[in-house]
This record gives structure tokens, sequence and C-alpha cells, in this order.
């Protein structure tokens, strides 16, 4: 099945201020096969994905491509307003004359969807589509330039198990016609179940290169983080009391003190809505009470730290007081004593790697800015802590350290509301697991029950 | 080191460099050149005290503008605001019949009205509609301007003006002179003041905290619960109001009484000196003097360099131009502009 | 009666030319994600341009080639400020606007010797309403572009999400810069008919914020060519019925009525932002 090499990457290095993202890194992909890069969140296979792709340029090394290389992008790089036959064919319009030939460009991105089994509307706003198809459009895009090598980065991230599989089904069907195809991911499991070979990445460097028949999950995983996994906080009993009620026409939520419910679903199901509603930063129709008995109501650790949760420029300290002003208020001023205490105490229970507290928070490690954000929101012991996507984008470690702060506010009896799109997460963590699908919730399953996680992966691609 | 060259320090050296420049040009030496200029603007009493005054008509629309800056929002109206503070200052000084402090005291509060409703109009259509603050405060300048225009030359028009002002204020009424023989009133020492109460107020108190937040992450702040509605027009209301007491200073210390010239730009060489002064209140206090020398000495360099007086225009520009390449606000709303 | 009406229909076309060119030069930089605060210097440069040429070879035509050649070069220089130095756009805007005036008030003296306006100079006298239906004709031609070639698909993409356009094999500085080069050759295009079209001369101010007006109409035309031209015809239509009543109704003086297209603009302005959607990067550099 495989074939000559199509992508050969020799010495590939490239540092960015502080760090080498990409030390010295050989690869070679060969046509036809399916190809796993998997490390732990920075190390450094994204940099490496863009450089094969030319998107970025490495400060040494040589890239040797045997045709185009494609990248599918994580965050999906479209222009949301325009179509999707526009967003296919930008920059390789058809023309009539000095127009575009809109007639053309629609019946060619049809022939293209129909030859890769993917159904598409070409003339849909690609805005108006749920994320799943805005990857096809992607996927088409890269497709439509008949690329040697295909580079997918973290694909299967926002789709549901089901699409998972039909996904999965293309790339297969594009490898056997001799593409060769390289996944980036952290999902294990399908590195098992699809890639032929895997390359393990640690701190910039390729640890290991394995073959898929010969290896466990458990290897791999203890290759990327270069031990034995973290351990996270053991779940203790807990007296339930009711904490966080939600009466919407189309959902129904209620949350006790002393448990973690999580809210499973694929991004763009009306998640953010609902975090926003209970933060307050919304209006809806309907109720949202919060009974938090002598506790401060509410600690958020919003979805995307950069531009929700922290002000990038600012130091660390200051960054621990906003949200936090009124308590901190001492008459017109802030108690800066007290922030600085707040910011001292962090930093020793989360462990977060920082020069000086002055520093500015940009400065620090994605995983570091994320240990500040669930510092900052279960400081003052909130009665009702909402977290969204509270692991997202950080190493394993700083991940399993949230996650047993979090488990251990459960254990204090806060109510925890954990909205992820990664169902690993939602099963290690949550006591009660909701599936949210098209804004409402459409089933309850009890996480210790067998068979829950299939159950789950049909409600969230929209069975009943 | 780009962060000093785009820093305060940096936009000075810059600033005489192309000083020099434009001197050469106009073919005379940098030496002479300077020399005119900073004899014109600090060579005797007299020179020192209109320096003062450009500084302190400068200080407080820049102060104004550094505001807004801090809070994300462009305020480029310090003219118009300026304007509407003088212009009520000068109506209702030419009309009282009170105890001269309470007719001064009056007038600063009046300006301070004046110039905050006309921030206040660009915040609430900012915060109520979305409408873009840059655009409608620049067109409230050209409305001030046509407002003022039509009332000195109608109902508030001096008895026996001849141009376009009001009448003279009386002179128990004059703001009290801060350098003798000088036209320099303690205008400035308000200025001063309004700019340490300034610092202190964004370093350390809550309300500073939260405009900082807005305008550096704006929807970290949102996320934070602070109504960023209520403070941009609280902000643009304030910044307006700094610069509406500027202008009630110029009539109360300087020109005692209302003329539609009063200001040569001072709302937009404002922009300049924010900017140089990086945004800092304390820092600005320099700057504004820095800028303030330009301005009174700019007439004596003329006469002796050939420069003139309007290619400073040009210089404040480049600054602002390479200033811009710093970033003063994280990122924008959608859809503002 | 039908005179006021007719002169009142005449003097809005008039009124209005020059704000088309100016909102269709705004229009073509933001759509690429390019703010254009600089349209006003712009326009000032325009008109200086084409008055101290039309001096120079007694030709207002080869004033008015001159004045779009310097709305290029200033076009260029927000162009390379946004896309090379990613600077702070609207920081960088009202500094090119500082300079565009400085220099123009400091040509007057150089030039003409005389602060404040230049002296006649040749004019392109009834030609001028050529340009006036070539601001008709752009709109349409704007609109043609943008919605239907190639470029014009590459315009709109690169002000939505750059990132994407470059994903698809397309360079987006170089394509945001040709977009700011051609919003300075149209705002400069509007001021040299304010200069040489309306009148025959230069005079500090004269551009009095159209610019932004500009701007505004943008905004109301939901930064579509046509859109803005029509609301470039409703200010200018303000404008205009100032002019027209003037001297008509005696408890408004003229000074105040002066303020009639800024306060137009302001109401437009609260009026429609909250309906409309700007081009997703307008202003962030990419």
């Amino acid at each position: 099945m495989t074939g000559s090499a199509a992508l050969e990457l020799r010495g590939i290095r490239k540092a960015y201020p502080g760090i080498v993202a990409v030390d010295d890194v050989d690869l070679t992909l060969y046509a036809g096969e399916i190809h796993a890069l998997v490390g732990e969140n920075g190390a450094g296979k994204s940099t490496l994905a863009g450089i094969a792709a030319g998107e970025r340029a490495a400060d040494a090394g040589t890239v040797t491509a045997a045709g185009t290389v494609g990248l599918v992008h994580q965050h999906f790089e479209l222009v949301q307003r325009l179509r999707v036959w526009e967003n296919v064919l930008l920059g390789r319009e058809p023309r009539k004359g000095m127009e575009i030939d809109a007639a053309a460009a629609r019946a060619h991105v049809l022939d293209l969807a129909q030859r890769n089994g993917l159904q598409i509307e070409p003339d849909a706003a690609v805005e108006s589509l749920p994320v799943g198809v805005q990857q096809r459009v992607e996927l088409l895009r890269e497709l439509d330039r008949n690329p040697a090598v295909l580079l997918l980065d973290e694909p299967t991230a926002a789709l549901a198990p089901a699409e998972i599989a039909s996904f999965f089904a293309t790339i297969v069907q594009l490898a056997q016609r001799g593409t060769a195809v390289l996944i980036v991911t952290h999902k294990l499991q399908e590195v098992i179940d699809y890639a032929t070979r895997i390359t393990v990445m640690r701190h910039g460097r390729v640890v290991e290169r394995m073959r898929t028949g010969e290896t466990t999950v458990d290897a791999i995983a203890r290759a990327m983080v270069g031990g034995e996994l973290p351990v996270v906080a053991q779940r203790r009993p807990t007296q339930p009391r009711p904490c966080l009620r939600v009466r919407m026409p189309e959902l129904t939520l209620d949350v006790n003190g002393g448990e973690i419910v999580g809210i499973a679903g694929v991004e763009g199901n009306g998640q953010t809505a609902l975090v926003d509603v209970i933060a307050g930063l919304a209006n809806a129709e309907g109720i949202v009470e919060i009974d938090a008995g002598d506790r401060p109501n509410l600690g958020i650790i919003p979805q995307d730290r950069q531009t929700e949760a922290l002000v990038m420029t600012w130091p660390v300290v200051d960054n621990v007081i906003l949200g936090r002003q009124s308590i901190l208020r001492h008459g017109a001023t802030i108690d800066r004593a007290r922030a600085i205490a707040d910011a001292q105490q962090i930093e020793k229970q989360y462990d977060v790697r920082a020069a000086s507290l002055k520093t500015p928070i940009r400065a620090l490690s994605g995983g570091n800015q994320q240990k500040v954000v669930v510092g900052r929101a279960l400081i003052d012991d909130p009665a009702l802590i909402v977290a969204y996507n509270p692991t997202r984008g950080i190493d394993v470690g700083a991940a399993a350290l949230v996650q047993s702060r979090l488990i251990e506010a459960r254990n204090r009896g806060a109510a925890v509301l954990l909205v992820s799109f990664e169902l690993d997460e939602i099963f290690a963590l949550a006591d009660r697991i909701l599936v949210m699908y098209r804004g409402g919730i459409v089933g309850e399953i009890d996480a210790r029950d067998d068979g829950a996680r299939a159950e789950v992966g049909r409600l969230m691609a929209g069975a009943r | 080191m780009r962060r000093w060259l785009t820093g305060p320090v940096g936009a000075m050296v810059l600033v005489l460099a192309l000083m020099s420049l434009a001197m050469i040009v106009a073919g005379t030496s940098p030496v002479d050149g300077f020399r005119a200029l900073i004899v014109g603007a600090l060579g005797g009493r007299n020179e020192i005290g209109e320096t003062l005054v450009a500084t302190s008509a400068l200080l407080f629309p820049s102060l104004g503008v550094a505001l807004a800056f801090r809070a994300g929002l462009f305020n480029i109206g310090a003219e118009g605001q300026l304007l509407i503070g003088a212009l009520l200052a000068g109506a209702a000084g030419a009309q009282m019949h009170n105890a001269p402090w309470i007719a001064i005291v009056t007038m600063l509060v009046l300006g301070a009205i004046g110039g905050g409703v006309w921030g206040a109009i660009a915040g609430f259509m900012r915060a109520r509609f979305g409408a873009s603050e840059i655009i409608s405060t620049l067109m409230l300048n050209f409305v001030a301007a046509d407002f003022a225009l039509a009332l000195v030359n109608g109902p508030l028009k001096g008895p026996l003006a001849t141009g376009a002002e009001t009448a003279w204020l009386v002179p128990q009424y004059w703001m009290p002179t801060l350098l003798p023989q000088t036209r320099l009133s303690i205008g400035i020492l308000i200025a001063i003041a309004i700019a340490i109460v300034l610092q202190w107020v964004l370093s350390r108190t809550v309300f500073g905290f939260e405009l900082r937040a807005c305008g550096d992450a704006p929807e970290a702040a949102r996320r934070s619960g602070i109504n960023i509605g209520r403070l941009t027009w609280i902000a643009l209301s304030l910044s307006g109001a700094i610069a509406g007491v500027g202008g009630a200073t110029i009539v109360a210390g300087e020109l005692h009484r209302f003329n539609t010239q009063l200001s040569p730009g001072y709302g937009f060489t404002a922009i300049a000196v924010a900017l140089v002064g990086d945004l800092q209140p304390l820092w600005i206090c320099v700057a504004a003097f820095g800028f303030g020398i330009l301005e009174s000495g700019g007439l004596a360099m003329q006469a002796a360099a050939q420069v003139p007086k309007d290619a400073i225009h040009v210089i404040e520009g480049l600054i602002i131009l390479v200033l811009a390449a710093r970033r003063y606000v994280a990122t924008r709303a959608e859809g503002t502009v | 009666m039908s005179g006021i009406f007719g002169a009142l229909i005449v003097l809005t076309l008039i009124k209005a030319t020059p704000l088309i060119y100016a909102a269709l030069g705004g229009v073509i930089s933001e759509r690429s994600g390019v703010v254009n605060i600089a349209l006003e210097g712009m326009m000032a440069t325009g008109a200086f341009t084409a008055v101290i040429v039309s001096y120079a070879s007694h030709s207002a035509l080869a004033g008015l080639l001159a004045a779009v050649l310097a709305g290029a070069l200033v076009g260029l220089v927000l162009a390379i400020a946004a896309t090379r130095f990613k600077v702070d756009q609207i920081v960088a805007g009202m500094g090119i606007n500082l300079i565009c005036s400085g220099a123009a008030a400091y040509g007057l003296v150089l030039i003409f010797n005389q602060p404040g306006a230049s002296a006649q100079v040749p004019a392109l006298g009834r030609q001028y309403w050529l340009l006036v239906l070539l601001a008709f004709a752009l709109a349409v031609a704007l609109q043609w572009v943008l919605q239907r070639t190639p470029w014009g698909l590459r315009v709109r993409a690169c002000g939505e999400n750059p990132r994407a356009a470059a994903a698809a094999g397309i360079d987006p500085l170089a394509l945001r810069m040709w977009a700011v080069t051609y919003s300075g050759m149209l705002a400069a295009l509007g001021g040299a008919f304010l200069s040489i079209g309306e009148l025959n001369l230069y005079s500090d101010g004269m551009t009095a914020g159209r610019g932004f007006i500009a701007l505004a109409a943008v905004i109301f035309g939901r930064w579509n060519p046509l859109g803005a031209a029509g609301a470039a015809l409703v200010f200018g239509f303000f404008e205009a019925l100032q002019y027209v009543l003037q001297g008509r109704i005696a408890w408004l003086p003229a000074d105040a009525m002066q303020a009639l297209p800024y306060l137009a603009a302001l109401f437009a302005l609260a009026g429609i932002t909250g309906r409309v959607r700007a081009p997703a990067s307008d202003g962030v550099p990419y």
C-alpha cells in the first residue's frame, strides 16, 4: 500500500523567543500511508505541520515534497461570510471573460465533493454551516489542489463520534488512492484505529517512532509524557444540596453542590449561550437561580483564556484581580496587598511557573496561564464553578492539576458545571452527564453506566 | 530597544531630528533655528509665561484624550469639547454679577459640563448604538464650531465686539495670575492637579482598573462583569469634561472672553501630546511642556529659520505615525469603523 | 419654487460627488481589511496637489492627474504602515491627516507666499460634470468588481479573514497594499473635485471633515459601493439643503445651518451602526 516518499523533512528547527518549538526533526511520509504525529500540547506538532505545509519558514532544515502539500487547520481558516464554492475555489476561480464563472465553479465543487464521497451545498454561506460541515469545506479546498501530501491538524476535535467514522472513511479512501496523510492528534484511540505509523514528539524533538500493530494507547501516552501519567485527585462522598437551577424553554438544568455535571456535545450546539446566560452576560427567556448560601456566587473559567479571561499585556497580579474588583475593593481603591497575597497563594497551590508576579502574563506558557485563570476562579471558594473546556490546549501535567483542583472543589461542596468538547474529560470528571444538541439538553446519562460512552456519542450526533 | 525607540524619549529625539531636517531643507542651520526656538520660548519672563500658557492649554485636552485612549476610545473631538466648554464659560462669565470666586468656579464648572456633555453625546452614541466614536467626536467638532459661531455672531455677541466673540469678563472675574506680568494664570495648576489625580485614578482605583481593562482587553473585561457601555459613556464624558475645563481656563485665565479663534487646534495637537506622553498623565505633563515650547517658540523660529509654523503640524503628524507602531488598544470591537 | 427645487437637485449632485469618491475609496480599503481614517488627508492632498499642478502647468487636467498620483502616494504610505509595519491603523490615519493638512498649509506659504488660501488657478470649468458622471460610473463599476471578479472576491476574503485567504494561496499584504493605494487615488480625486472642479483654488480646511462624512457613508452603505454612493448622495443633499435654505429661514442663523451635514452624518451613524456588520478583519493587522 505504501509507496515512494511523498514528503521528507530533514533537520527541521524552529525557535520562538524563549522557546525552541521544533528541534532537529526528521520525518518521512510515504505515498498512501496514514501517519500519526502525536505529542502533548506545546510539543511542536502544529508548528512542524505548518512548516511542512509551507505556511511558516523553518530556521534550519529542508522540506522536500513530491507535489503540493495541503493543510486542514485545527481552527478552520475559512471566510465565514463567503459561500462554500467561493471558499473552495478562492485564488483559483474559474473565469468567463473578466468575471468569475459561478456556474462552472458550482459544478466543479459539486463534482469534487462527489468524487471524494462528501456531501456539500455549494451555495450555502459557510457561517450558516455546522462545524463538521465547515471542516468538509476546508478539506475540499485542499483536495482541489490534488495534494500529494495532506496534513490534518486535530481533524476530529470538533466532530461528533458518528461523524468521525465517516471522516476517516474519506481519509482512508484518499490514502488508498496514493495521498500521503499526516494526522496531528491527541486522540490516541483514533491513532491505533486508523494510522499505520506513529511519530511521538516531546519538547520539540522526536522521541519515539512506532508502528500501530506493535503498540498500545498506554504506551503511546507514556512516550508523549516521558514517564508515568499524572494522577488526578480522588472523588469523595459529598452531601448534595441544590445550587444552580436553570429553567428555559429548551433546557432544564440543575446542578447540586458536591457534584460535577458534565455537558457533552459537539462545538456549536449552544454551549456558549448556556454559559453566558448562567454568567449573566446574556439575557434569555426563563429562570436562572443560584443558591450560594454564604459563599460567593460564581467562579468562571472561560473558554478562551487569551481573549476572554486574561489581559495578556498585564502582570500576573493584575490578572488575579480581574473579575474580583468588588471583593478586593477598599474604598475607591484596590487592596493591592491582598491581591499580591492571593497571587502568591495561586502561584504556590497551582505550581505556576512565572519569573515574577509582575511578569506580563503573555510571557507564561499556556498551561501556566490557564492555572492562573483556574486559580482566580476558585480562590474565593464560590458555590458554583462553570468550567468551559478548562484543559484545552495545555500540557498533561497542567491539565491533571486543573482537573484535580476542580474535583477538590467539588469535594468541598462546590457545584461544578463542566462544559467540554472532550468526551474523555467529561468521563474523567463528571458525576452526571448531560448531552447538548442544537441548544437543548437531549439526554442525561449516569457516567458509571456500561455503554454510557456509546449512548453519549449517539446523542451528540442528534439521535433521540 | 524597540520599546525605547517608540516610547516618549524616542519620540522627543524624533521631533528634534525632524525639525533639524526641516531647517536644513529651508536653508538654515539647525543651531540657529533651535536657538531661535529656545530663546523665543524660554528667553525671558514673558516668553516663559507664553510657553506655559500654551502648555496649560495643551495639557487639559491631552489628559482628556489620554483618559479616553486608555479606555480604548479614540476621542478626536477634544477640540470641540474644549470649544463648548469655553463657550459656556464665556457666555456665563459675561452675564454674571456674583462674588468673583463664585463666578470663576461657576465658569470652570460650566466648562466641565459643556465639554462633558459634548463627550457624553459621543459616549451615549457608542454605548447605545455602537456608533464609532471616531467619526462622531470628529463630526461634533464641526457642530461645535458652527454652533459657537452662530451664537457669538448672534445672541452672545459682545456689544462692543468687532469679531465673533462675547463681551469681556469684568477684571474681577479673571483667574488670578500665577507669574506676575505675564498672561499665565493659575489654570496650569489645575491642569497639573488633574494630571496627578488621573494618574492615581488609573493606577490605584477600581474605576481606573476597569477602564484600563476595557482598553486593553474588552472581551475579557466584559466577561469579568464590567459594564462596558456604562464605562464608555463615563470615560468619554470625563474626557470631554477635562478638555472643557481647559477651554474655561483659557477664557477665565488668559483671553478673558470667548472667541471662536481661541484654539489653534489644541485638541488635535493633544493627540500627539498624549501619545508622546505614552498615555501616562505625569509623562503627558512633560510632553505638553515640550509641545508648549514648540507652540510659543514656533513663531520666533518662523522668523529666524524661515520654517513656517504650519510645518509643526507635519512634524506632529509624523510623530503620531511613528508612534502608531505601538499597540494602544488590544482588539477593537467589531463593526465600529 | 421649481427654481429652488432644480437648484437643490443640481447642488446635491455637486456636493455629493467628492463624498462619493471618498466613500468608494473607504469601501475598497475597508473591504480589504484596512480602516481608512486618512480619507480626509487624502482628499486634502488631492485638492492641494490639483491646485499647485494646475497653477504650474496651466492645465486643470494635469492637476487632476497629479492629484490622483499624489493620492496614490498617500495611500501607499498608509498601506505600507498598515501592512509592513502593522501599525494601529486608526492612530496612523490620524497622523496622516495631520501631515497632509499641515503640508498643504506649509505649501501655501512656500508656493503662493500667503497663508490660508492659494491664488486662483485654471479649473475644470464645465467639464467637471464629467467628474460627476464618473463618480456614479465608478460606483457601479466597483460594485461589479467586488461582487463579480476574482480580484473582488479576494479583496472580500482578505477583509474577512486574511489567514484563510493566505491558506488559499493569496498574499493578503500585497492585496491590501493595492486596495489602500486605490483608496487614496479615489479620495484624492474627490479632493481635486473640491478645489479645481467646484472652485478654482485651495484653502486651508476646505475638506471640512468630508473624509469622515464619507466614512459614515461607508457604514451607512453597508460597505457596498452602491450603498455608500447612495449614502453620499443623502449627505450631499443635506449640504445642498443648507445652501438653499440660507437666508430663507429668518430664525435659523446661517452659521448654525452649516452644521446640517455633520448632524445628518451623526444621526445616520446612530441609526444604522447596530444593524450592520463590518468586514470581520477590518482594522486588524495581518
